[in-house]
């Protein structure tokens, strides 16, 4: 995935969160977090995508919990609290515990497609397409993007400096937020003088680029049609009624072999261009 | 009415309770389940859920629609779904009230520009309001033929009765019911509100101040006719949260009576308050059929 086009593989990442968004029958919300993760690991970025994960399991519960507090949808109740100011009578359902989950699942889609997305697709490459629509946009993006590591570095330079202090700097949120005033302080000083690095080498007066013509090789191909395919996939799927999810009033979620296709259908399409692993390289 | 409690499973099921569905103050039902499915201590939304096709709102605390009826906007008026337990319309989210043993529940869609922000009381629901906690019953005068017929429509509904002065008759431990002319209950500020209208009351019709006539509204507040000698009115009040207190009154002695002997479930059944001129009920508010 890292060696086909920037646009090819934002459409693949794009074309798994519309399937992410399309449907909340978690059959397939789980088979598209597998699918995801799969093709992290294909395309080289299995670390990435297995931290993304860690903090996908550790969110899930939090969704799970305030959903079952704050939806008042369900009729199967499975526990009652009583009366607990503010919420009133607070009964936990199934059917919120299900949409939660549902939710969590969702979340996690999301996540980890934008894990897969930052480690997979180059995004320079993708912000110089932005360059012909708005070259200032588009250099302010990448600006955007490029300072992030650079704050995070003087974070960390700033934070050894701290706890080389005789008197070890502090300790607790107080230190960490003193750093964290430094960097948002620093932050105007590295925007400022990169504006002016900028106006001495004369981007004010740039232009727009010109188009930059390359074949698309088979990788590219694969990666568009996968995306392509993804979609079509979800639409039809949508179009056909299979994986509907409804958790209210009462919990119906069809588990058919037409779910399961479906869910099958969109791991394997995902997973189809990191088959053909020869001639990568462009 | 209320069932408290936490644990696990969905709690004890509540018996006998009945669910209601109306629009336009009553005047159509659109579901009369004696019966309701209901499942453990299914608050009074889960029930109506169980019960018909319900869309909601914030969550899942308010309704939407109900059957495909829902609020908003018809002519240009506010309309809602309301519901009312045992008669008294629900403060609380529907997601917040527990149906109780025995509990009428009314959900009804109607116009709410001209109705009070809360605090209404309707007699649709009779005798639910009086089965549980001792009725108070106040006679003006003590020894009427009004007052022994509302004392037996009352004890042949179950009800238990205390007797009260029109002082007490509103003590915020149960229900109360003042039996006498407009003129010598009107003492009473549960009564007295009836003077105010809708917007306070929450009932469709206006007593004069003297008690000799009782001006009919319909659902805009608008007068539709006025009746005069021989008319009685059965109507509920609250003030507050408390405990609805009922009206049976008239504009003389025989409207008194009359107003007495349309306690029974078949002539206020399905009613927000009734008025009851020539032998006949009229459902208020006031469709202006004469």
């Amino acid at each position: 995935m890292r060696t086909a086009r920037a646009t090819a593989g934002a459409a693949f990442c794009a074309a798994l969160v519309l399937c992410g968004l399309v449907y909340e029958h978690p059959l397939v919300l789980g088979a598209l977090c597998l699918a995801t993760l799969a093709a992290g690991r294909l395309a080289g970025a299995g670390a990435q995508l297995s931290r993304a994960a860690k903090l996908c399991l550790l969110a899930a519960p939090l969704v799970v919990a305030i959903n079952l507090v704050a939806n008042r949808n369900g009729l199967t109740v499975f526990w009652r609290l009583g009366e607990v100011p503010p919420f009133g009578q607070l009964d936990l359902t199934l059917e919120a515990l299900a949409y939660g989950g549902a939710l969590a699942l969702r979340l996690a889609v999301m996540v980890l497609v934008a894990a897969l997305f930052g480690a997979a697709v180059d995004v320079d490459a993708l912000l110089l397409g932005a360059r012909r629509v708005s070259a200032r946009s588009g250099l302010t993006a990448v600006l955007a993007v490029r300072l992030v590591p650079v704050l995070a570095r003087d974070a960390r330079r700033l934070d050894e400096a701290r706890r080389c202090r005789w008197d070890g700097g502090g300790s607790g949120p107080a230190a960490r937020l003193a750093v964290l005033r430094a960097i948002c302080a620093g932050t105007l000083d590295r925007a400022a003088d990169a504006a002016a690095a900028l106006e001495v080498r004369g981007y004010a007066t740039a232009g727009r680029p010109r188009r930059a013509r390359s074949p698309w090789s088979r990788q590219d191909l694969a990666f568009a049609a996968a995306a392509a395919a993804l979609i079509a996939i979800a639409v039809a799927g949508r179009v056909a009624g299979i994986a509907s999810f409804d958790a209210v009033p009462a919990l119906d979620v069809p588990t058919r072999s037409a779910e399961l296709a479906l869910a099958a259908a969109l791991v394997v399409t995902a997973l189809a261009p990191f088959a053909a692993r020869r001639g990568n390289a462009r | 009415m209320l069932v408290e409690g936490c644990g696990a499973g969905a709690g004890k099921p509540s018996s006998e309770a009945t669910l209601l569905v109306t629009r336009d103050f009553g005047r159509t039902v659109l579901a009369d389940e004696n019966r309701p499915d209901i499942r453990g201590a299914d608050t009074v939304m889960r029930l109506l859920q169980r019960n018909a096709r319900v869309t909601t709102r914030f969550g899942g605390g308010f309704v939407q629609s109900i059957d495909g009826l829902a609020g908003g906007q018809e002519d240009g008026r506010p309309v809602d779904w309301f519901f009312y337990v045992d008669g008294a319309l629900s403060e609380r989210g529907a997601a917040d009230v527990r149906v109780g043993d025995g509990a009428a529940i009314w959900w009804d869609h109607h116009d709410w520009g001209s109705g009070p922000a809360g605090g209404a009381a309707v007699v649709g629901s009779f005798p639910a309001p009086f089965r549980d906690a001792p009725t108070r019953l106040a006679c003006l005068p003590a020894r009427s033929a009004a007052c022994e017929t509302a004392r037996l429509a009352l004890r042949r509904a179950g009800a238990r009765v205390e007797d009260a002065t029109a002082g007490s008759v509103a003590d915020g431990r149960g229900p109360g019911m003042l039996v006498g002319a407009y003129a010598a209950i009107r003492a009473a500020p549960s009564a007295r509100m009836l003077e105010e209208g809708p917007g306070a009351s929450g009932v469709y019709a206006r007593p004069s101040r003297d008690g000799r006539s009782v001006a009919l509204l319909d659902e805009r507040a608008r007068p539709t006719r006025t009746l005069r000698a021989g008319a009685g009115l059965v109507a509920a009040t609250r003030r507050g949260d408390r405990p609805a207190v009922w009206s049976v009154t008239g504009t003389d002695g025989p409207g008194v009576e009359a107003a007495a002997g349309a306690l029974d479930q078949r002539r206020l059944g399905e009613r927000f308050a009734v008025a009851v001129t020539a032998g006949a009920t009229v459902a208020l508010p006031d469709g202006g059929t004469p």
